[in-house]
């Protein structure tokens, strides 16, 4: 019983939410971040069918980032979590940058016979016999 | 211990941990680094899908636009409206309302239900028209090279997604057990919390995999 107590302490001050305040926990940020999640969802939907060329992508990475982080703050409760699940979700992060970064960074920086069969060489624009951009179906 | 374990259902602080807000904080610890490794998993699926997209891009674009993006959207919404439906399910449970949480736990389970029905119509769609991964890929309208590419990555990612639904269900259906049993409360919702964050990763996943695959 000696040691609970100081320790009990402490883990209060590294976790504040747990221990008061739980009859004042509100759901209201869960509908506002809910309502959020469908408005992006829409405005991904509408970028999405319009096809805007090479704006395309970084416009759906950013809204599925936006929509992740909303997810991740407050369903996750990151937003006030203790450090250490912080540090250990940044880190996962960091290391899907790492490998995604040297691992497309290899292949946009391949000569034509290391390409695979078919596939455009480096950076020129894709043209496969048949098929042109505007003819994409839609 | 003994006082902070007044009044909490039997077996709930392990008995190596000096007290409850250390084994919780242990338990949130724990979930976190399983969801930092399931993070790193899906990260090599979609470095693959980086690599052939890059390669393949109007091979990506073709197939992607034969996919039912009615079914994908839909089951965005639902998925969406199941994250929302779990952290409320926590919400409940840590103001004393276990009913509440319950109910929210079953609506989750039915959303969960549904998404794998629509995946499933979304499929046999797939396997009528041969639309199929690797050597099997048969389908007429997208012939270009880097197309079975496409349908491989999506089966396999849709795939690996779609076993990760059924594995939160299952985890979510054996929560909302221990709610009926009355085991959350204001004072202990550790549990509940962790079945939650699983679930919320599974959104996570399919945030992305959505415009991806649906939208190029």
């Amino acid at each position: 019983v000696s040691e609970s107590g100081p320790s009990g302490q402490a883990s209060d001050v590294l976790h504040p939410g747990d221990a008061h305040e739980e009859h004042e926990h509100s759901a209201i940020p869960y509908v506002v971040v809910w309502i959020a999640l469908l408005l992006f969802t829409l405005l991904t939907y509408f970028t999405g069918k319009h096809h805007l060329g090479q704006w395309a992508l970084p416009i759906a990475l950013a809204i599925a980032c936006t929509k992740s982080a909303l997810v991740v703050l407050i369903f996750m409760h990151l937003n006030n979590s203790s450090g250490m699940p912080r540090l250990i979700f940044v880190t996962s992060l960091i290391f899907v940058g790492l490998l995604m970064f040297f691992t497309v960074g290899d292949v946009a920086t391949r000569f034509r016979p290391a390409t695979p069969a078919g596939a455009p060489f480096g950076t020129e624009p894709s043209q496969p016999e048949g098929l042109l951009e505007h003819e994409l179906p839609e | 211990v003994s006082h902070e374990a007044a009044g909490l259902p039997e077996g709930i602080i392990g008995h190596h941990f000096s007290s409850l807000s250390r084994q919780n904080e242990a338990m949130r610890l724990g979930m976190w680094l399983f969801l930092a490794t399931e993070i790193l998993l899906f990260a090599g699926l979609f470095t693959g899908y980086a690599i052939y997209r890059y390669e393949f891009p109007l091979a990506f674009a073709a197939a992607s636009r034969h996919l039912n993006l009615t079914a994908g959207t839909v089951n965005t919404v639902v998925l969406i409206t199941s994250s929302f439906t779990v952290a409320l399910a926590i919400h409940f449970a840590r103001v004393d309302r276990p009913r509440a949480a319950a109910v929210c736990l079953v609506l989750t389970i039915l959303m969960a239900l549904g998404f794998l029905g629509i995946k499933a119509i979304e499929y046999t769609e797939h396997f009528h028209e041969q639309a199929l991964p690797g050597k099997y890929y048969a389908f007429k309208e997208v012939t270009i090279p880097g197309a079975a590419m496409f349908y491989s990555l999506y089966f396999l990612m849709t795939g690996l997604h779609g076993l990760h639904v059924v594995a939160g269900m299952s985890v979510l259906s054996w929560i909302l057990w221990r709610t009926l049993q009355g085991r959350y409360s204001s004072r202990y919702y550790t549990g509940i919390e962790l079945g939650g964050l699983y679930w919320h990763l599974v959104d996570l996943v399919w945030i992305f995999l959505y415009p991806l695959l649906y939208l190029i």
